[in-house]
């Protein structure tokens, strides 16, 4: 693990950032998690210690983006491309974020982070240079939908951060897509701050292809009255681990999402989420699912945390879990951690199979059990996807998931 | 608004059991070491195989260390500070109930535990076990005739030592964790059961512990074994009195059910709990396991869980046998400062196991409850099921519910579900509950006593009217 190794010896240099330094400094203690933490504990070491493998990369290859461009009026941004974006209108404003408000910002959340809670973010942090982080300020309204990549090239280890400040009534729809080529690894590490009265719909698609690696963290902080819905997918990954981390700084604010994940072969693919409610009448709905089949392994972990100051706090949380093969695994724990006392709060947890009866019921109707199969799993996978904002409609996901092998 | 502090009257009882006897007892110094293991075994003239089995599990608790996953906080334990073997004296050996200190029997008799002219009254055969020791055994002649055996585990250690030899440690092996393991090394008394192939219990049998010194710790042991199509109702009561200083209650339980055997196991866990600032309490380390051997097999676990300052315990079920059956019903109550970590574990093993999962939490005052459960389907448990239901109540804005079910699976053919939710005392249901006469303090206790009904159910009959008296909580009517 060349990288691990350079963290531990952490060489001065001059061309790293301020913010390198910091979180080079924070983890030359202890480089790597705590393979007993609850947070890491399922986590395969080797396929982790297969992500740190490749070196950093300097210089990204060329960037073909996997579907037309759908309308002109979508803006389309590639983290690492894009130097100076600067897009005013009458009714929106989207800027890039001085350099000042930017370190203040990341200085400002690295205070906060934990080794192991926080350990993607840090590593991501601390490889991340100046070209590979977008910091963006968005204002107004009527804002035409926005497309964020985030690439890997082969033989390589890429960093990418994402910082997005969405101002006082702001109303956007953003769509992040995560892709890793064949033997990669993407560190992909994003931060949303969603100041009062602001809503995002926000869809997050992550795809590899053969033996690439991912390391997604989410950080979201919500102020009064924001409303944030989350769609994720993530799919055709050796390893993938996906961290979200919600705050609604002081309640009053609601939360949606919507996540499905998919392993395949001998792929790990796993779901952390916290949601901390830090002041009353907070709102939140999510529903994850996997799917996992041949030898593959998925996990959710998920926890609510509803302190004393969150009274009438609603939450929910249900994770749904497709196990297809017998020498596949799921691993799922919903958790809350529950305070206040007038609070509604529930969390539920189911794995099966297909369902035999609806198989069974289309067969008599002459459908193959492939056909009928497919069609169980259109409708699963269909709830998460159309939840994605933007490509519901042009980018057929749901065809590349059911025919994908 | 519901008046908050009336609530909490509402839950508040003074502890009844928190008196001391005051008995000559036979102490051993304080602190762990081998000669301490040899000095217990050579007491109670233990057979060479169990003196081996204490020293082994010894050595492998001195390499193992304290866990502190739970969401529990206390203070250091001090293992060097306690004794392990305390005992009341009294005649070398008892050949009836009237030889027993009638101070002992006045101890019971307080407790509402039949040991003399009640226990005519009841069916229900009580094995007593007073700090390390068992006291008496009601009904043996009778559960004899059936060829039940019903006696202390020393006895059992003299008497039927092949079964112990057999059995001991086959469910919860001395290096299982850090607690059993030092059960293992000291346990002291504790009750043995063995009902023989056919044979469905006459009675239920029961034990009753009472730790009564503030200094010794109780490490007691539960062995019950049910040979093929048997049947056995099994229930636990504990109550300690009121010190100022914590003791610790390590104790190990190991189920064994054969092909188309029943055990059910039924606890009210009434230790003392501390006073309001958290001061004294029992420490409560307890290891339940039952293992479903074989086919059809079923164990059910029940538990009224009201006491001790520190709770940590996880009844589970090994479910080995093809349809074999585990079940755990659960009521935990906390108030003032206790904290309990408790929950249970199904393995499914065998093809088309069972399992359900039914857990009340009710957390009041500044305390802590957690439920932490595991689900887990092996590869082989096809067509097998589970089914968890965790439900917390909160009373007042201090105490704190957490869930962490861990659910996994490797088994494609099977299935589980697991619920949760949280609430509080519904207004509405009070103010209707008030509106047609019904006093504040009762309409809680309906409340609360209709979330525990669907465990409440489960406890046996003759066991229904003490954990009505042990509940900390005013229960009235809903039980049995």
């Amino acid at each position: 693990m060349e990288i691990i190794e350079k963290i531990k010896t952490n060489k001065p240099d001059d061309n790293l950032t301020e913010i390198q330094k910091i979180c080079l400094h924070k983890l030359q203690s202890s480089p790597l998690p705590n393979p007993k933490n609850e947070l890491w504990r399922l986590s395969n070491k080797s396929k982790l210690s297969n992500f740190l493998d490749y070196s950093v990369n300097k210089k990204d290859s060329k960037f073909d983006i996997p579907y037309p461009k759908n309308s002109q009026s979508t803006i389309r941004l590639i983290i690492g491309e894009n130097c100076q974006i600067k897009l005013i209108n009458k009714n929106y404003s989207i800027q890039q974020l001085s350099e000042d408000e930017l370190q203040k910002y990341i200085k400002e959340q690295i205070s906060f982070f934990r080794q192991n809670e926080n350990w993607s973010d840090l590593l991501n942090l601390s490889l991340s240079c100046k070209k590979n982080i977008l910091g963006l300020k968005i204002n107004g309204s009527k804002i035409p939908p926005i497309e964020i990549f985030s690439h890997a090239s082969s033989n390589s280890l890429n960093a990418k951060t994402l910082v997005i400040f969405l101002e006082k009534n702001c109303d956007v729809e953003l769509l992040q897509v995560n892709l890793g080529k064949e033997n990669s690894s993407l560190s992909q590490s994003t931060f949303f701050c969603l100041k009062e009265n602001s809503s995002v719909n926000h869809g997050v698609v992550s795809y590899g292809e053969n033996r690439s690696n991912l390391l997604n963290s989410l950080n979201v902080i919500q102020q009064k009255n924001s409303s944030y819905n989350l769609g994720t997918l993530h799919f055709k990954f050796n390893y993938a681990r996906f961290e979200i981390s919600i705050k609604q700084s002081a309640g009053n604010a609601k939360t949606n999402i919507k996540g499905l994940q998919i392993t395949k072969r001998d792929e790990q693919i796993s779901t952390y989420t916290k949601i901390e409610f830090n002041g009353p009448n907070g709102f939140l709905d999510q529903i994850n699912k996997s799917l996992a089949d041949n030898k593959s392994h998925a996990i959710f972990e998920g926890s609510i945390i509803v302190p004393k100051n969150a009274q009438r706090t609603d939450a929910s949380q249900l994770s749904r879990n497709l196990l297809l093969s017998n020498l596949a695994q799921i691993d799922t724990k919903p958790q809350l951690e529950i305070i206040a006392d007038d609070v509604k709060c529930k969390h539920g947890a189911t794995i099966s199979q297909l369902n035999e009866e609806e198989l069974f019921y289309m067969r008599t109707r002459g459908i193959t059990l492939t056909e009928a199969s497919k069609l169980q799993l259109s409708s699963y996978f269909q709830e998460i996807i159309s939840f994605i904002p933007i490509s519901k409609d042009k980018w057929d996901l749901l065809d590349k998931l059911l025919n994908e092998n | 608004m519901v008046n908050e502090n009336l609530v909490k009257d509402a839950v508040k009882e003074p502890y009844k059991y928190g008196f001391v006897t005051d008995i000559e007892t036979e102490k051993i110094e304080k602190g762990l070491n081998e000669d301490i293991i040899r000095l217990i075994s050579q007491k109670k003239e233990e057979p060479k195989f169990l003196l081996d089995f204490r020293l082994k599990a010894f050595k492998k608790w001195q390499k193992m260390k304290e866990p502190d996953w739970a969401a529990l906080g206390y203070k250091k334990i001090d293992y060097q500070d306690i004794i392990y073997y305390s005992a009341p004296k009294q005649k070398e050996k008892i050949s009836s109930l009237d030889e027993v200190d009638p101070k002992l029997l006045e101890t019971f008799d307080k407790l509402g535990i039949p040991l003399t002219e009640q226990k005519k009254l009841t069916n229900v055969a009580v094995d007593a076990v007073f700090d390390s020791v068992s006291i008496a055994t009601t009904f043996r002649e009778e559960l004899a005739e059936h060829g039940v055996i019903f006696c202390s585990i020393s006895e059992a250690v003299k008497n039927h030592a092949d079964l112990i030899e057999k059995y001991l440690g086959t469910v919860v092996p001395a290096s299982d964790n850090y607690f059993a393991a030092l059960n293992s090394a000291v346990f002291s008394d504790g009750s043995f059961v063995y009902i023989p192939k056919g044979v469905s219990c006459p009675m239920d049998l029961s034990s009753y512990f009472r730790i009564n010194s503030g200094d010794s710790g109780q490490f007691e042991r539960t062995l019950i074994i049910a040979e093929e199509s048997s049947s056995v109702s099994y229930l636990e009561g504990c109550t300690a009195p009121m010190f100022d200083t914590n003791t610790l209650h390590a104790a190990v339980v190991e189920l064994i059910a054969l092909d188309d055997a029943t055990i059910k196991y039924s606890t009210v866990q009434n230790w003392y709990a501390g006073d309001e600032a958290g001061i004294g309490g029992i420490f409560n380390f307890v290891t339940k396991r039952g293992k479903c051997l074989g086919r059809r097999s079923k164990i059910s676990w029940s538990q009224v869980e009201t006491g001790s300052a520190i709770t940590w315990k996880y009844p589970s079920c090994l479910l080995l046998g093809e349809e074999s059956v585990g079940e755990f019903y659960s009521v935990a109550l906390t108030n003032n400062l206790q904290q309990a970590d408790t929950g249970t574990k199904m393995i499914h093993i065998g093809p088309k196991t069972k399992s359900t999962i039914v857990s009340k939490g009710i957390s009041a005052g500044n305390s802590k409850n957690s439920y932490r459960g595991l689900v887990k389907m092996g590869t082989k448990a096809t067509g097998s099921r589970n089914y968890s239901q965790c439900d917390s109540m909160l009373i007042g804005d201090q105490a704190s519910a957490n869930t962490f079910p861990y659910i996994k699976s490797q088994q494609a053919n099977s299935e589980i579900e697991h619920e949760a939710s949280t609430c509080r005392i519904s207004e509405d249901q009070l103010f209707y509950l008030q509106s047609r006469g019904i006093e504040f303090e009762e309409a809680v206790s309906m409340m609360v006593s209709g979330f525990c009904r669907d465990v409440f159910n489960q406890l046996p009959m003759e066991f229904a009217a003490e954990a009505d008296k042990l509940l900390a909580l005013k229960l009235e009517g809903s039980v049995g």
